[in-house]
């Protein structure tokens, strides 16, 4: 059985859907400088307009449900991934309390969200997956493959991060933090910018006008350090071939690989190795993670979105932020390029040596 | 709906009151700086694991709260103005045990980890089942709570164990027959989030090795 992504929609920094794509195309970052996580320091952030991941979460699903051809989600199963889930509201509260008593444990687990979803509109069942900033991208793994042993015949797939003190004071501790806007892939990046997004897919079994076909998924793991990446990019490279043979295709087949591209000094390197070794420089690269930054767990679902619109509108994004690059032996195109776009890869790697690729294709 | 039906391969369970003792860390964990960055989570992992016979392949990991001893000494640092440990923040992500497993055993294969609240463990056997009928392979499906941490007493109003974990090795049968549905065999004052899998740990100790998942 196939799987189709048929309807979508996100919010993060730069906005809606629409507005992502066009500040992507435009290369006009939506991270800002921010003086007010770090008592000692600036930090480079996608911070969202909104009132709580909640109600942001309802506005974006029933958005993609109202796009749709179901009535309501009562036959839908609902998949989501978050690194944080309840987080956000429960840290603000200990803080101000400076006690666990007025946390309700509930609120605090990752199923926070999907609890507050699945009241909101009924779903039939619900998953949460948290491994970081694969989550999202795992989450659709899962929808396919649940699709394709006729599991399911629809599918949401959520991906919902919202910032927290903890994981920006956290990445800073790490001396990953970005005080700037980040570089994907230049010689000159100094790290990355921690954001947050909601980003909504409905998967499902049947073709519209309007489908786009997840048509692979690939995982692996680094086992390698906890932290940073295979120097030789082995799991990178084991997710995108996996990835590949579960669609039936091979690297001739794809047009543009939608990069984590963090724009850490061990990420962008890695990756690099791992699309240079594969692809050669036989496809187009880019992170859109220079407009939005890195949306953590929602960052799969987010950029899923990116490669959906990208196939429609038939623009590779462009590389923001890049003046000289650091690997020239893969194709970083620094402007759009307008082409009949057949297939991407967008790949998600997480702490631990988490490795994830999915592969998204124009129907045919 | 979908039913698998998969054989039990092996199972294993743990827990304790305050802290589980002797989970034969040194053993499990030749490498001194390594085993000094265990978390509790992934210390009973890796037991589990040892005890189950498992020592590579695909993993699915359940956990409703997690590294909750890293997050809350994360909030306590941010609280106090004091530096945030570096592997504190590493070692508090959800997938933090499998991955510390994978490291040490140079497993190489897919993790999954499911945070699904009170139906944790239910959701873990389901995605067991996904990854077991997609692969044809064995998976190990585990499922831990460690929430043992310094105030717990302010939240706690559900478990009496504050250390547990339990663990099965599926791999997908050639037919439903004699597959049972999973029976409520719950171990009383273990959390919720570990009860679907206790009770199909239960069964296999009460010699049943074939059960029935709806995925």
């Amino acid at each position: 059985m196939k799987s189709y992504i048929n309807n979508y929609e996100l919010h993060c920094n730069a906005g809606n859907t629409a507005e992502l794509m066009k500040a992507i195309y435009a290369k006009k970052s939506a991270i800002v400088e921010d003086e007010t996580f770090l008592a000692d320091a600036t930090a480079g952030l996608g911070i969202m307009e909104y009132d709580n991941i909640y109600s942001l979460m309802k506005e974006v699903v029933s958005k993609v449900l109202k796009s749709s051809n179901l009535d309501n989600f009562q036959n839908t199963l609902l998949v989501l991934g978050s690194s944080v889930g309840g987080m956000q509201e429960c840290e603000e509260i200990f803080y101000a309390q400076k006690s666990y008593k007025a946390i309700n444990p509930n609120k605090l687990s990752m199923n926070a969200l999907t609890d507050f979803l699945v009241k909101e509109f009924s779903f039939y069942d619900s998953r949460a997956i948290s491994t970081a900033c694969t989550s999202s991208a795992n989450a659709l793994l899962l929808a396919k493959r649940l699709i394709d042993v006729e599991a399911y015949d629809n599918i949401l797939v959520v991906g919902a991060d919202g910032l927290c003190r903890s994981t920006v004071m956290g990445f800073h501790a790490l001396s990953v933090l970005s005080a700037k806007k980040c570089r994907p892939f230049d010689v000159k990046r100094d790290g990355m910018n921690v954001a947050e997004a909601v980003a909504v897919l409905l998967v499902q079994n049947t073709k519209t006008d309007n489908s786009i076909e997840l048509k692979g998924v690939g995982a692996s793991s680094d086992a390698y350090h906890m932290t940073n990446p295979n120097p030789e990019a082995l799991g990178a490279i084991s997710s995108m071939k996996d990835a590949l043979s579960d669609a039936g295709i091979s690297c001739l087949d794809i047009d543009y690989v939608n990069a984590h591209g963090t724009a850490t000094l061990a990420n962008d390197k890695v990756e690099a190795l791992a699309v240079e070794k594969l692809f050669g420089n036989s496809v187009y690269v880019s992170s859109t993670k220079a407009i939005t930054g890195h949306t953590l767990g929602a960052a799969g679902a987010l950029e899923a979105i990116v490669s959906c619109e990208a196939i429609k509108l038939g623009f590779i994004p462009p590389q923001t932020g890049l003046e000289t690059q650091e690997n020239e032996n893969i194709k970083v195109n620094k402007e759009s390029v307008k082409m009949d776009i057949k297939n991407i890869v967008s790949n998600s790697f997480a702490f631990g040596g988490n490795n994830t690729s999915i592969v998204l294709g124009a129907c045919t | 709906m979908k039913t698998v039906a998969l054989n039990i391969i092996s199972s294993a369970k743990i827990y304790a009151p305050q802290k589980i003792e002797n989970l034969e860390e040194k053993r499990l964990a030749p490498n001194m700086m390594m085993r000094r960055r265990l978390t509790r989570n992934s210390k009973v992992m890796l037991y589990l694991s040892d005890k189950c016979g498992f020592n590579g392949g695909k993993i699915v990991y359940g956990s409703c709260f997690s590294e909750l001893e890293e997050t809350a000494k994360i909030a306590n640092a941010v609280l106090e103005g004091s530096m945030l440990s570096p592997t504190s923040f590493q070692n508090s992500v959800y997938n933090t045990a499998p991955s510390y497993f994978s490291l040490i055993n140079k497993d190489t294969d897919e993790i999954i980890t499911i945070s699904s609240g009170m139906k944790t463990s239910l959701d873990t056997i389901k995605t067991a089942a996904l990854q077991a009928l997609v692969s044809g392979e064995k998976v190990l499906c585990v499922a831990i709570e460690c929430i043992n941490i310094k105030n717990i007493e302010e939240i706690n109003k559900c478990t009496k164990f504050l250390e547990a974990g339990v663990a099965v090795v599926l791999q997908v049968a050639k037919d439903e027959s004699h597959a049972k549905t999973i029976e409520s065999l719950h171990v009383e004052g273990i959390i919720d989030s570990l009860q679907d899998l206790m009770s199909v740990a239960n069964m296999h100790e009460n010699g049943i090795d074939k059960i029935k998942v709806e995925l």
